[in-house]
């Protein structure tokens, strides 16, 4: 995701000064015009054919009843697949967890990053790189390798975390973490923001150095406490990477999710801790209903979309520039 | 109030700290345990007391790692060239000249962030399918040859750049491709870089369409078959630890080296 939430078009700045030419043919005119979407082809053309198009087929195919069998063709069924949908059970318990993992991951994406970047601010150069430098690397693994280590980690007879918590005492029996309903998603949970906590923080870090310092000293010789500094200067001032965090995070909190329950849980035990992404993966490529799949997958960018407008919407409104 | 700045002090190393163990400790525990022995990797020793390589010998021995590698390799060398290519390309475009439909096509750029994979990958599965490139590479790098996240960060980059230097060169008779060649590149090479490094992470980390192209481990890449790994139910977790290990060391080995440019663009572009 690009860092620029809201349209930053400009138009360019200089217009071409023409340059002498004695003379100026009409296919050199043509040429030139068609120049800049000459360089743009490559890109509008994949984008296209790889993004906008299937969307649009997307859109069709969730009126429509179609198995996936090639030298079938889908066949219009009007809202059958939405209905469907609201009729079947682990949808409805998908869009509960959609929404646990969307709140759950608050906390790793902005309160204890935002506190934590706050709290290491005056740091000197050197330390403070080192820490920077170790706590990011979650963020650069990819999501199989979390998912194995962590899966080792949690392992139900084995697992460092089964032997820990049983020789402290604080538990009698093995628990088996992803076999069991009360704890797969707040496993899940717990490793997506592993990951993100990191990059959160380096996030909040650097918007932190942004800020002009002159600030702290006035306020400081205004007798302003710790405090009240936090809430009057770094919290306005920070207010546009905040809501950046947050419209990332409820926007991807479900792609982020999505690989760590296709490996360790596939959605269970008993649907307990799938969401919507997943069970759209899990319509189309293990019922081989395309229908439903797009029904779950329209109804859903919609509703992704009108939250990112307004998170857009108040972010342009409310976020605080220093300019 | 000496003392209490120390305290102060204290308390953000000892935070830190806490974090940095938190980042690290799972990536410590999956190395030492690929160098356990049989018997000891079911305790919870912090360090190998008999170091072993069978673990890793037993690995190779079972997943054609190399080849998985070689195809990760392969992935995301190309994804990330032909998103640099189409990016720096559209980005051009757009900063340099003034056209009809530039807003209309910068807004499509710019909202395409909003359409989820889970959301196209049933067209572009069957589309690939038609194509006849499944269980190959180029059908799992052409759906991401563009990246409308690189372009925006292209169009940020070429939008600092200053005119004036292009208004020269193009008055030294310097053709247009030329200009982006020779004038601006080597004055971003460092940004190009960093997207690069960042394009280069996404595309090896890449997993569910992968997943769906590819089902033959010859023509997997690492990611989808160490994901076949942790979910047969072999109870190898020392070689599964030394696989996971092998998987990731050239992310790792890339952010050892480039640990600030890696940091930087994350900070600088966000993530896809």
């Amino acid at each position: 995701m690009s860092r620029s939430l809201e349209n930053n078009y400009h138009p360019p700045l200089s217009n071409e000064t023409p340059v002498f030419r004695k003379s100026v043919s009409k296919k050199g005119k043509i040429r030139k015009t068609l120049k800049p979407y000459f360089y743009l082809l490559p890109a509008i053309l994949l984008l296209g054919i790889w993004m906008y198009k299937p969307l649009i087929t997307t859109f069709f195919l969730a009126f429509q009843k179609w198995s996936m069998v090639p030298g079938t063709t889908p066949e219009f069924v009007g809202f059958e697949n939405f209905i469907r949908l609201f009729n079947t059970k682990d949808f409805v318990i998908s869009i509960e967890n959609t929404i646990f993992y969307t709140i759950g991951l608050l906390p790793f994406s902005i309160i204890i990053p935002l506190l934590l970047a706050v709290a290491t601010h005056d740091m000197t150069g050197k330390v403070k790189n080192v820490y920077r430098v170790l706590f990011f690397i979650p963020m650069i693994l990819a999501p199989v390798t979390v998912s194995a280590i962590w899966r080792w980690l949690f392992h139900p007879s084995n697992g460092l975390v089964n032997i820990f918590l049983l020789e402290t005492g604080l538990i009698d029996t093995n628990i088996s973490f992803f076999s069991d309903p009360h704890f797969a998603k707040w496993i899940i949970l717990l490793m997506t923001g592993w990951s993100l906590i990191g990059f959160s923080t380096i996030m909040f870090s650097a918007a932190l150095t942004g800020i002009n310092k002159d600030y702290y000293e006035a306020s400081s010789l205004d007798g302003a406490s710790k405090f009240k500094r936090f809430f009057d200067i770094t919290l306005p001032l920070l207010s546009p990477t905040i809501l950046f965090m947050l419209t990332m995070s409820i926007l991807f909190s479900s792609q982020f999710t999505f690989a760590y329950i296709d490996i360790l849980t596939a959605g269970g035990p008993f649907g307990s801790s799938t969401n919507i992404y997943y069970e759209m993966y899990k319509y189309g490529f293990y019922n081989l209903n395309a229908g439903l799949s797009s029904a779950a997958a329209m109804l859903f960018f919609f509703v992704f979309a009108i939250i990112a407008l307004v998170l857009n919407y108040v972010s342009r409104k409310f976020a605080f520039y220093d300019n | 109030m000496r003392r209490k700045v120390r305290l102060i002090n204290v308390i953000q190393h000892l935070l830190l700290i806490i974090m940095c163990i938190i980042a690290i400790f799972p990536i410590y525990w999956m190395i030492i345990s690929s160098f356990k022995n049989e018997s000891e990797i079911f305790t919870a020793s912090f360090i190998p007391l008999k170091p072993t390589i069978e673990n890793y010998v037993y690995a190779f021995s079972e997943m054609p790692i190399v080849r998985m590698m070689f195809n990760s390799f392969i992935i995301a060398i190309l994804m990330t060239a032909l998103q640099l290519i189409t990016s720096l390309l559209a980005g051009y475009a757009l900063v340099r000249w003034k056209f009809k439909g530039s807003f209309f096509i910068y807004t499509l750029l710019s909202l395409s962030w909003l359409i989820p994979f889970q959301a196209i990958m049933i067209p572009n599965y069957v589309l690939i399918n038609q194509m006849g490139l499944n269980e190959q590479l180029l059908g799992v790098v052409l759906p991401f040859a563009v990246s409308t996240f690189a372009i925006l960060s292209r169009y940020q980059s070429f939008k600092a750049f200053p005119v004036a230097l292009i208004e020269a060169a193009r008055l030294d008779g310097e053709s247009d491709f030329g200009i982006l060649l020779h004038v601006i590149l080597p004055n971003i090479k460092s940004t190009v870089a960093s997207l690069g490094i960042l394009l280069f992470i996404n595309g090896w980390n890449e997993y569910l369409w992968p997943m769906l192209i590819t089902k033959q481990m010859e023509n997997a890449p690492i990611q989808i078959g160490l994901k076949s790994f942790v979910n047969s139910d072999v109870n190898m977790w020392g070689s599964l630890m030394a696989a996971t290990t092998v998987s990731c060391l050239p992310i790792l080995i890339i952010y050892l080296v480039l640990q600030r440019q890696v940091v930087d663009s994350f900070v600088r572009f966000g993530i896809k």
